[in-house]
């Protein structure tokens, strides 16, 4: 006879269907602040040369397209593109965005917004101001951060996708 | 004394092009691209005499009236060494600028022409024409 029997097998079905459930789907954006890391490099190479590359999930499709569309000033700057580089940034960009995602990160950061409003900076958004609303404005000011558009200043895995509190460190100057 | 007419002719095609000592060190396509620059110059300006990195200098380091920044250089980001790396207006460093403290400026005309178009336009408030472009990429160059 099978030395482990038809209850060892039972037992065993038992284990592993729980590490499949618990597992789930998309388990990474089951997490609200984890958005995965930036997957274009044209947007990486031509946004990631002066700012920060936000992740896409941020803002909503609406938003990517009125910024895409406004390059020539870009918050006062000029951030002009040839047409090929902006029409391929622009489609990474609406594919991932906020209305994409499933990210909690992304529904709140919908939530948070009226269909009307089309946020250019993730710092306007409320769901920004709420989570930020400890961080006195001067400490956006320290040297090494600069101002809020440098995620990673204090979020060390801001690259990364991940917005963590518990991975936050603010710099003290 | 006897000179042979082909050092002659070389001392001569030197001479009438300035702008070919300034452009040392430029592979193929980034010389093609200022003499692009060149031909265009001499249409647009009757007096145009070769491409000056003293005037490409000037327009480095001229500093325009700015909204966010009060006034706004070249050298705002880049800095007024050229062999240092600088700094974006939201503070992501930028490598040196100068091809002497890094191999990789001044080689690729995409990048070449896409930030002369960005600067300019940030700076200057419009396109650079093709003469300001040489000149400050002969200034560029030299450093």
């Amino acid at each position: 006879m099978n030395p482990f029997g038809k209850s060892f097998f039972a037992v065993l079905s038992v284990i592993l269907s729980v590490f499949v459930l618990t597992a789930g789907p998309a388990r990474g954006e089951e997490n609200s602040e984890l958005m995965g890391k930036v997957a274009n490099k044209a947007y990486i190479k031509e946004c990631g040369a002066c700012h920060f590359a936000y992740q896409p999930q941020f803002l909503p499709k609406r938003s990517w397209e009125k910024i895409m569309n406004t390059l020539d000033s870009h918050f006062g700057d000029s951030a002009t593109l040839d047409e090929a580089t902006r029409a391929e940034i622009l489609t990474y960009l609406v594919k991932n965005s906020a209305d994409s995602s499933s990210s909690k990160l992304s529904r709140k950061m919908l939530a948070s917004l009226s269909s009307t409003e089309t946020p250019l900076r993730i710092s306007d958004t409320p769901y920004f101001k709420r989570k930020h609303r400890e961080v006195r404005p001067n400490v956006f000011k320290r040297k090494s951060i600069g101002s809020p558009a440098n995620c990673a200043g204090c979020h060390l895995t801001a690259e990364q996708g991940d917005y963590d509190e518990h991975k936050v460190k603010i710099p003290k100057n | 004394m006897q000179v042979s007419p082909v050092f002659t002719a070389a001392l001569l095609f030197v001479a009438l092009s300035p702008e070919l000592g300034l452009a040392a060190g430029l592979n193929n396509e980034m010389t093609k691209y200022v003499q692009g620059l060149e031909t265009q110059a001499k249409k647009q300006e009757s007096g145009f005499k070769g491409f000056d990195p003293e005037r490409g200098k000037k327009l480095f380091f001229d500093a325009r009236p700015n909204d966010k920044t009060g006034t706004i250089s070249c050298a705002t980001c880049h800095t007024s060494d050229l062999k240092k790396s600088g700094k974006t207006l939201v503070g992501k460093v930028i490598e040196p600028l100068a091809p002497s403290a890094n191999k990789a400026r001044l080689t690729n005309v995409k990048e070449t022409e896409k930030w002369l178009l960005r600067n300019f336009k940030q700076v200057y408030g419009r396109e650079g024409t093709a003469r300001e472009k040489g000149d400050v990429l002969m200034f560029i160059n030299a450093q």
